[in-house]
């Protein structure tokens, strides 16, 4: 599998600041993946890099294979992209606004105006001018302006800004759509919950710094399992625990247990678990056995939102 | 040069109202006001108001609309400079990957074939007015009437592509407007001032355009001229189109999306 975007020490400065610091990606081909961030972290500074849009300070990029911006307009060809909040001419139509992107592509892009409309649902509004459009509407045009490209790479800066969850959903089932096409997905986020739901694979991105990144079924893999323990005497059952070697850490929270476990096999040492729990005459009203969620991983490893948190 | 981007370009500029509107106002439509009052003043009066056409009509006249219609061209340049950078679209359409050379260089053949036609239309009924009531007046030939419209549609073109050129380099259009408008009243009374009482109405750009026009419509132009040379003059001109489109090229190209 090849990788369709591929950074490696991409920086950018404004003045003093480091905005996008030596971040080195590969977004794998045909894959929903998603470059998760608090705001401020970066994410759209990376995306207007990818896509010419302004000047990188150092590093190197590869787009489709192709370096950029040395070939920028041959990588571009086959990219469509939204950055930040899809902006189009107020006083014209979403068909006369696409007319218009389209003219300044290849000359068959042009019979794809209305194919795209109708693939995000804005057919029938299609001669509507876009100043009377809702903010869902002008996202799902922004992604209609991204498939006159046919494009093998859509990179779509905060999608789901502004949608309702109906909106959120449609976008989602768009994005999944595309990627069971074999198109590459590159959603850009501060919505830890939208990008577990719609990507394959992530990179979570902090202070303009790439601090991980890989598939989400890999992530989830090398979770922790958290075990809840609700109980009699919380306290005393804390201090007979902390002495198993199958786990980690014991801390209290609102009278319950939260047992972090050792590798292993969870559910059986959950099982043992209880066991020593009831043997020791504590009363057992509740186990809960959970993974951190990519939430947590993420709190944990941003650290302006840990820090906050 | 992409006939699809100049194409677009025209439909960005024509569906806009306001801006279409105001540049009929401006051109055609305060043309044929002031040519009907005129008629009627003389059907009313004819001893006081003896003539509507005639070479000297069509003279003041053609001053009066140049003034006009350059409105027309720097609101039409402004907005074609300036107007996806305002909306927001310029940054879509260099997400394309077409180089932004070529996206500042269509938005000329766009603009221009906006606003020439509307400038166009009102000269020719500013031409049809100067034989209504001639009054014995001598009327304004053939061959004039092709030199003063070639004459006029440049010196259009020329203003369209100052306030194109700086519209993309400031990237707003009520700066680049307010700019040329303090160009206007407020710079060129001075130079006049200056000069009086060898200067014309606007800038060193429009007495080098003026210096151009035929010689039997100076007696309209503003009062006096520098009497520049010929080549004086075409320098002065392409002087300012090379600088004004050069920057705004310049930023169009290097500008952050």
């Amino acid at each position: 599998m090849t990788d369709v975007v591929e950074t490696a020490g991409l920086t950018k400065r404004f003045g003093e600041s480091t905005v996008v610091s030596g971040v080195d990606l590969r977004v794998p081909r045909g894959t929903a993946f998603g470059y998760l961030g608090p705001n401020g972290a970066g994410k759209t500074t990376l995306i207007r890099m990818l896509l010419g849009l302004i000047r990188p300070s150092g590093g190197t990029m590869r787009l489709l294979g192709r370096p950029v911006p040395a070939q920028r307009r041959e990588a571009l060809a086959r990219v469509g992209a939204i950055v930040d909040e899809p902006r189009f001419h107020g006083h014209m139509t979403g068909r006369q606004n696409l007319w218009a992107l389209a003219a300044a592509r290849e000359p068959e892009t042009h019979d794809r105006v209305d194919g795209a409309l109708e693939r995000v649902g804005l057919l029938a509004r299609a001669d509507d001018r876009v100043s009377k459009y809702s903010l869902g509407m002008r996202q799902r045009l922004g992604i209609a302006a991204c498939l006159l490209a046919d494009p093998e790479l859509l990179i779509l800066d905060e999608p789901m800004n502004g949608l309702d969850p109906a909106g959120m959903l449609e976008v989602r089932e768009l994005i999944r759509s595309l990627v069971d096409e074999g198109r590459t997905v590159v959603l850009s986020s501060h919505l830890l919950d939208e990008v577990e739901r719609t990507c394959d694979a992530i990179a979570i991105v902090d202070r303009g710094r790439v601090v991980l990144q890989g598939r989400l079924d890999d992530l989830r893999n090398g979770s922790t399992a958290v075990l809840r323990v609700d109980c009699s005497e919380p306290a005393r059952a804390a201090v007979l625990l902390r002495l198993r070697a199958d786990v980690a850490r014991v801390r209290e929270e609102e009278d319950q247990l939260v047992l972090e476990l050792t590798a292993g096999d969870p559910r059986a040492e959950s099982a043992a678990i209880a066991h020593v729990v009831l043997d020791a005459g504590f009363e057992l009203y509740r186990l809960q056995l959970d993974h951190d969620s990519l939430e947590e991983r993420f709190l944990e490893l941003t650290t302006r939102l840990g820090a906050a948190a | 040069m992409s006939i699809r981007l100049v194409r677009a370009e025209v439909l960005k500029l024509s569906t806009r109202r306001g801006l279409i509107v105001a540049s009929l106002l401006l051109t055609v439509v305060a043309t044929v006001a002031i040519e009907l009052i005129l008629v009627l003043l003389h059907a009313t009066n004819p001893a006081k108001h003896r003539i509507v056409g005639g070479i000297n009509h069509f003279n003041d006249g053609l001053y009066s609309l140049t003034q006009l219609a350059t409105i027309a061209a720097v609101l039409v340049g402004a907005t074609a400079g300036a107007g996806d950078l305002a909306a927001g679209f310029f940054r879509s359409l260099v997400v394309t990957g077409r180089p932004r050379a070529s996206l500042f260089g269509a938005r000329i053949p766009g603009g221009l074939l906006v606003v020439l036609p509307l400038t166009a239309a009102a000269y020719v009924v500013l031409a049809l007015f100067s034989f209504v009531v001639p009054g014995g007046a001598a009327t304004p030939s053939t061959t004039l009437l092709v030199e003063a419209g070639l004459w006029f549609e440049l010196y259009i073109a020329v203003m369209f592509l100052l306030a194109l050129g700086l519209a993309s380099l400031l990237g707003s259009r009520a700066t680049q407007i307010g700019i040329l408008a303090g160009l206007q009243l407020l710079v060129t009374p001075l130079v006049q001032g200056l000069h009086s009482p060898g200067v014309g109405a606007e800038s060193v750009l429009g007495l080098a355009l003026w210096r151009l026009a035929p010689k039997e419509i100076l007696g309209g132009a503003p009062p006096g001229h520098l009497g520049e040379s010929l080549v004086a003059a075409f320098v002065v001109i392409g002087a300012w189109m090379a600088l004004a489109l050069g920057l705004g090229a310049w930023r169009t190209v290097t500008r952050d999306a």
